[in-house]
């Protein structure tokens, strides 16, 4: 079953971009991945999900109910965004039962085991929390009412290593305990850890819906070297090797496949200088899809 | 009922202010009324000396002025602005402050319809004004029983006072409509300071005199003509009417708007 059905979703802004013609579909337990780079359209899609803004085109629907026409099924949702603000003149308690009091259930000893986990101090006044903290208070509210689909967008700023990983302890708990994760970042590592799919988004277009296994199957390194004297440029002319770029003695290319052939090929020079680095997101995927386009 | 609770308790404050404030002015007002009685012949021949024009604006009848409801509804027209003025706060700010305070993310994604949101925060806005009058017309009626010279007529003042009421539902209308048009207010009193002065100039300057003129329309401040309470003992039926209309349209424009609204991220 598909919890998320997102079908020729287009948002038009009269100034900028929106989204156009997303389709997706989100099934049942996964934790679905939703990458790209700032201003792309994620929170466009999100927000569409959410009830928040209105379609120009096209449906998203969650458990099969239109996100605008029911606004029940926000029952079952759970939804962090990136940044958290709340009504600053309340304590942290009254906030998050404020909040259960929408879900008619009791979410006293949810709300204890999260804060507790969480490490956050419920008699706080909102207003003296540190940024983190807040985010920390967006988890729990989030989560008090034990969603069976959770919204995360760009969960993570904000929250330093510890309680990041703590969270996403947490995000796979609750997935285990049968909940779907729609994970929007910009971040790939962060994705990568977490998702069994993952669909990348730039423009406003959903460029490819892919499976993680096959993406972590090609590990892309870009390389930079600097030689004692010229690069011979057909020496690097091999399989796996691309955006191959030679300036006098350094050259600059991304290499997918057997970390060891690329080595031997390298040793065969006088080096200067080596860096080896995790491309970024963007190159990655621009140069992934750019052959299939 | 949470929403609305909710909406209650953050409105507590600025109600009690509100209320105060023009209890104190009433207070003021009605405290020098003996002294005024006393020298009622000298009061009206120095009211006389000035134009019609400003008497009209400034609500004095002539005829009136030495009994207490004619000089209550000289100094009621000032507690009125302020009634105005806090009504069309409520009114404008019930719903921006959810894009305001950046809490829109919270509330709209809760399993409640934007027609819930709007009900719940419109019912709270009434009620705040229903207990600001409640107090004001109870306590008033107090005072003017201290201040009194001779006797009055309860139900005369009570009428009176009410039309503060009428005026407040207008005002949380026309507040509410205005809003929802917005896609971010970031600071309130202009805007309503701006609409009920604007109101209040357009009422003071182009209606002068009490009389049947189409102009009143422009101006819920003249939709209620005291001296016409005071002398008929009722309101006038098409004002009540056009007051009505004003609120059903701005209310049920209010609903369509901001159902069909965007709410945008935080930036």
């Amino acid at each position: 079953m598909n919890v998320i059905e997102i079908k020729d979703l287009t948002k038009n802004y009269r100034k900028s971009r929106g989204i156009i013609d997303v389709n997706l579909n989100i099934e049942e337990g996964e934790i679905f991945g939703f990458i790209g780079p700032n201003g792309a359209g994620k929170s466009t899609t999100i927000r569409t999900l959410l009830g928040l803004i209105y379609p120009s085109k096209g449906t998203a629907t969650i458990f099969g109910k239109n996100c605008i026409e029911h606004p029940d099924i926000r029952k079952e949702l759970g939804y962090l965004p990136s940044e958290v603000f709340y009504y600053d003149n309340m304590r942290v308690i009254d906030l998050l039962k404020y909040s259960a009091s929408f879900y008619k259930k009791d979410c006293t000893k949810r709300i204890n085991e999260l804060a507790e986990i969480m490490d956050l101090d419920l008699k706080k006044k909102i207003d003296d929390l540190s940024f983190g903290n807040k985010k920390k208070v967006g988890i729990v509210q989030g989560l008090l009412h034990e969603p069976k689909l959770i919204i995360l967008d760009e969960p993570t700023s904000g929250l330093d290593p510890l309680m990041q990983q703590k969270f996403f302890d947490l995000i796979a708990q609750e997935n285990r305990k049968g909940a779907t994760v729609f994970f929007s970042s910009h971040i790939l590592s962060e994705v990568q850890k977490m998702c069994s799919r993952v669909a990348f988004i730039k423009e406003g277009k959903i460029i490819k819906t892919e499976k993680m296994s096959t993406l972590q199957e090609n590990s892309y390194k870009r390389f930079s070297i600097e030689a004692k004297s010229a690069i011979n440029k057909e020496a690097f002319n091999m399989n796996g090797v691309s955006s191959f770029e030679l300036k006098n003695n350094t050259a600059n290319f991304i290499f997918k496949g057997n970390i060891n052939s690329i080595m031997k090929k390298i040793s065969e020079i006088e080096l200067r200088n080596i860096s080896i680095e995790e491309p970024d997101l963007e190159e990655i995927f621009m140069h992934y899809y750019a052959k299939e386009d | 009922m949470n929403m609305f609770l909710y909406e209650m308790k953050s409105l507590r404050k600025s109600m009690i202010i509100w209320t105060l404030s023009m209890l104190g002015l009433a207070a003021l007002y009605l405290s020098i009324y003996p002294s005024m009685a006393k020298d009622a012949e000298d009061f009206k021949k120095l009211l006389e000396s000035y134009p019609e024009a400003i008497r009209a604006m400034l609500g004095i009848n002539l005829d009136y002025i030495a009994s207490l409801l004619g000089f209550y509804s000289m100094i009621f027209s000032f507690i009125i602005l302020c009634g105005a003025i806090q009504a069309m706060n409520l009114g404008v700010s019930i719903l921006s402050k959810e894009s305001r305070e950046r809490t829109a993310d919270f509330l709209l994604v809760k399993p409640v319809s934007r027609t819930a949101i709007v009900s719940a925060k419109l019912l709270s806005a009434l009620t705040t004004v229903v207990i600001t009058n409640i107090l004001f017309i109870s306590l008033t009626t107090l005072m003017a029983n201290i201040a009194k010279t001779e006797d009055f007529s309860v139900k005369l003042f009570i009428m009176i006072n009410l039309t503060m009421f009428f005026v407040q539902i207008i005002f949380i209308a026309i507040g509410m409509v205005v809003s929802v048009f917005f896609k971010k207010i970031k600071n309130v009193l202009p805007i309503s300071l701006g609409f009920v002065f604007g109101f209040y100039m357009i009422g003071a300057l182009l209606v002068t005199d009490s009389s049947d003129k189409v102009e009143r329309i422009l101006s819920p401040f003249k939709y209620f003509d005291i001296t016409y309470i005071i002398q008929k003992g009722n309101y006038e039926p098409l004002y009540l009417i056009i007051g009505a209309a004003i609120v059903i349209v701005s209310v049920s424009v209010s609903y369509i708007i901001y159902n069909k609204k965007d709410i945008h991220a935080v930036s």
